[in-house]
């Protein structure tokens, strides 16, 4: 009986204790939350975390252990068809020597494999990265023609694996690929090249895997900021084929094609204006006097060097091909202009040296007989002034012309026909008269040759730029 | 383990088909090739029951875990097998064990290269695939259908023709391993030739052609002959560095390398006819103002050529001082000063004595057949260059 008592009040110490237990835990709680607020951080209710139950594993889920993914879906059945579908980011590179391009693409597969459905309530898909892509199986699609390629791996592999419940499979990743494309210059720089990139499985057959562009002409679409330094894209489109291997069969074949036009703007600065500006200055040599010798020849050579530095710098940023180009035939058309007035001026000059020793030898002639002659007037000061070679001295110099003149004497009649007789062999009069006036004013060659050249060049110009553009 | 392990040698056939060669480089003498690299072989372990005798295809997860042949290429310097977007391998297994393994690789391997006949040459490359473990005893690689073998696709190359592509095979020794069965892949590339013409061969001819302008020029006329033959030297010079800059320094020397230093002599050649005229030309006049006949001088025209002004018709030529010269002579008084350079202060001395020999005598008393000769035999003779040159190499 006295128990009863000790044994209620041992068991009301007890329920006292738990609760001061409870209450020091709620103060101790209580103060976390105290300490929260001090350092700012609200406390969150407590989620419960779906991942941390062992029975919702990817393993389990899509059940991959269970089957042997080395095999197509359907192995030993019908082909798997594989819809393709492809957003070309950017064109990185078009390297002309290389004759190759860079594309970075995001490419996406469709297919259906049964082996990887799952219930599911919602029919939403799973996604995944690239941790699952080496447990299941995938098409093993390559670029055919391709030089260099990767998947980008930054910051991990950009593979994207989404999973419907009924097994349709989206599997996207991100690639760059280095292509080779054959390019024809034979109208550079007003050409247009024509790429392609082409994708094929490797391992499958026609009869195995099925590829198909996913949305038809849809199914390429390009980023809005596609855009090329020294070209313009002109359109992308995508085609299908089948190709042959005679060892390994049939293949199904997919095509984006891509066509790009240079932009012309860059060359006419760098190459055609050069050139353009290099013949004029050529030109400049005809309307200098024929007797400054050493200002015509150095203004033709140095045109002529100028010339040749620039076809060597043109030809520097290009592949050796074998056929001429239309820049090429530019350039050497202008070199050829720029070579002859360096020829025109030696004509020139060997003409006006043998005029002058036949006319000194008149002129010889004429002081052993005593007569009178126009000439020996020191024009050297007003030349030395303005550094011209007048009419005036030429005409006096050479002492004997064809216009009568108010000094001339009656006896100089006698000489002007000894000069006719002695350098015209023409049998007409007039013949002769048009010869000896071009033997006599070499610079009729200058006068005519101010108006070919420049004449003969335009027209080139006109004709090439109306076949090339 | 191979199959057949411990008994025959498997025999491995290899079939090629070669996609493209991307490139060959002259300076580091390789080429790059991607190919599609297929063996066939028999493997007994691999056979499965099959009711339709169709074949099993698998991609590239398969490979780890059977045997493959392990065939390497001799001579390479980098390769890889392409992995976008797997690895771009097939293997394909029949029911009764036959296997067919294709990979589609890319391959840098060495070439040695002769450049004596560059540009116009002719290279002989092959590339050479051997297994790296097993010998002769082992396993024993060969075309699989001898000459047909190696299929190429439409290779264009835009500096190269290509001759033709065979297959071969040989053995090869180590003397620490023993023989080895070696197949190679010959191929013959003949160098077009246009794009050379069109940037060496044809500006050094008219580089050539240039500098006998300078033949034509008025002797009297020293600025012009000098500037066009150095200018047409240093056009010359820059060809050769040019060409000589995507080129092995190689320790032969080459055919274009021939035509490019005969012509760089052609060129130096007319500069120094230039200055043995001038030289002669000079000595003519100091004769003839010894002999009191020289001819009209001609101030404006002496200025025109030499661009030195020359102040009163003196009948000499701008050398002002000279001694050992005979008594009858004129005074020399002459004002004479240059726009451009000093008018050179000691004249020529005249050689007295030494016998010589009559052309070369009529050459000095007549220097302007140096350039009449000269009008002639440098054409001629760089005719007759280029028709040997051409008739070698061709």
């Amino acid at each position: 009986m006295p128990y009863l008592p000790k044994l209620l009040f041992l068991l009301f110490c007890l329920i006292l204790v738990g609760e001061c237990g409870k209450h020091k835990s709620r103060k101790r709680r209580w103060s976390g939350t105290l300490e929260g607020h001090k350092h700012g951080a609200p406390l969150a209710k407590k989620v419960v975390d779906g991942t941390k139950t062992r029975k919702v594993k990817t393993d389990h889920l899509l059940r991959v252990d269970d089957h042997d993914f080395t095999m197509r879906p359907a192995f030993a059945g019908p082909a798997v068809p594989v819809g393709v579908d492809v957003q070309v980011e950017s064109l990185d590179s078009i390297s002309e020597v290389d004759m190759d391009f860079t594309m970075t693409l995001y490419l996406r597969h469709y297919w259906k494999d049964e082996r990887l459905s799952f219930p599911s309530t919602t029919n939403k898909s799973m996604t995944f990265d690239g941790r699952l892509v080496k447990k299941i199986w995938v098409p093993d699609v390559f670029f055919v023609h391709s030089k260099r390629s990767f998947i980008h791996d930054t910051t991990t592999d950009n593979i994207m694996l989404r999973v419907y419940p009924d097994g349709h499979v989206l599997y996207s990743l991100r690639v760059t690929v280095t292509a080779a494309c054959n390019m024809d210059f034979s109208r550079f720089p007003l050409d247009s090249q024509t790429c392609t990139l082409e994708l094929e499985s490797y391992a499958y057959t026609d009869e195995d895997l099925m590829l198909y562009w996913k949305s038809g002409d849809e199914s390429l679409s390009t980023d809005d900021r596609i855009s090329l330094s020294q070209f313009l894209i002109q359109k992308f489109h995508t085609t299908s084929k089948l190709a042959f291997y005679s060892s390994t069969g049939w293949y199904n074949r997919l095509y984006i094609n891509f066509t790009l036009r240079r932009h012309i703007f860059f060359f006419l600065l760098q190459t055609y204006f050069p050139a353009t500006l290099m013949v004029m200055l050529s030109w400049v040599s005809f309307w200098i006097d024929r007797r400054a010798v050493p200002a015509r020849v150095s203004l033709g050579i140095t045109t002529v060097l100028t010339m040749s530095t620039i076809i060597t710098g043109v030809n520097a940023s290009m592949p050796r091909v074998s056929y001429i180009k239309a820049v090429d035939i530019y350039l050497w058309v202008s070199f050829v202009f720029v070579f002859l007035s360096v020829l025109e001026y030696a004509a020139v000059n060997y003409l006006t040296t043998v005029k002058d020793g036949k006319e000194r030898k008149l002129r010889e002639k004429a002081k052993e007989q005593s007569l009178s002659c126009t000439c020996g007037m020191s024009h050297t000061r007003t030349m030395m002034l303005d550094g011209t070679y007048s009419e005036a001295d030429a005409n006096s110099l050479a002492g004997y012309t064809r216009a009568p003149m108010a000094t001339e004497e009656p006896p100089e009649k006698q000489e002007r026909m000894v000069v006719h007789l002695a350098l015209d062999n023409e049998s007409t009069k007039k013949k002769g008269i048009h010869g000896f006036r071009i033997i006599q004013n070499t610079h009729a060659i200058d006068t005519y040759s101010r108006m070919i050249f420049p004449g003969a060049y335009i027209f080139f110009n006109l004709i090439y730029w109306s076949v090339y553009c | 383990m191979r199959p057949g392990f411990g008994g025959s040698a498997i025999p491995v056939g290899i079939d090629v088909q070669v996609e493209s060669l991307d490139h060959i480089s002259e300076v580091n003498m390789d080429f790059t090739m991607t190919l599609y690299l297929r063996h066939y072989w028999k493997d007994e372990r691999l056979a499965f029951p099959s009711g339709n005798n169709l074949s099993r295809t698998f991609d590239s997860r398969l490979v780890k875990k059977i045997w493959v042949p392990d065939v390497f290429f001799v001579h390479s310097k980098r390769s890889f097998i392409h992995d976008t977007t797997m690895e771009n391998i097939m293997l394909r297994v029949y029911p009764d064990g036959n296997v067919l393994y294709s990979v589609r690789i890319t391959v840098t391997a060495l070439c040695s290269m002769d450049f004596s006949s560059f540009p116009l040459d002719t290279q002989n490359c092959s590339l050479e695939l051997e297994s790296y473990a097993y010998n002769e005893n082992d396993l024993m690689l060969y075309w699989k259908n001898g000459n047909d073998s190696l299929r190429t696709d439409e290779i264009v190359l835009s500096q190269f023709f290509i001759e033709e592509f065979s297959p071969s095979s040989g053995l090869a020794f180590y003397s620490s391993t023993g023989w080895y069965n070696r197949l190679y892949i010959n191929f013959i590339l003949r160098r077009h030739i246009f794009f050379f013409m069109l940037q060496t061969y044809f500006p050094t001819m008219l580089m050539v052609m240039l500098s006998w302008v300078s033949f034509w020029i008025d002797r009297r006329a020293v600025p012009a002959r000098v500037s066009l033959g150095i200018t047409t030297v240093l056009t010359m010079s820059t060809i050769i560095t040019g060409v000589s800059a995507s080129m092995p320094q190689v320790s032969y020397v080459k055919a274009v390398d021939i035509y490019l230093w005969a012509s760089f002599l052609f060129v130096f050649l007319s500069v120094i006819e230039y200055a043995a005229v001038n030289y002669f030309t000079t000595v003519e006049e100091m004769k003839k103002l010894q002999k009191g006949k020289l001819p009209a001088f001609d101030a404006a025209q002496a200025m025109a050529f030499d661009g030195c002004f020359h102040d009163t018709d003196i009948e000499l030529t701008p050398y002002p001082q000279m001694t050992n010269l005979s008594v009858n002579q004129r005074p020399p008084s002459q004002n004479s000063s240059c726009i451009t350079d000093p008018p050179p202060v000691v004249g020529t001395r005249l050689r007295r004595g030494r016998p010589i020999r009559h052309h070369l005598q009529l050459v000095m008393t007549n220097s302007y057949l140096i350039d009449s000769y000269s009008r002639l035999i440098f054409p001629l003779a760089y005719l007759i260059f280029n028709i040997v040159y051409w008739s070698i190499y061709s």
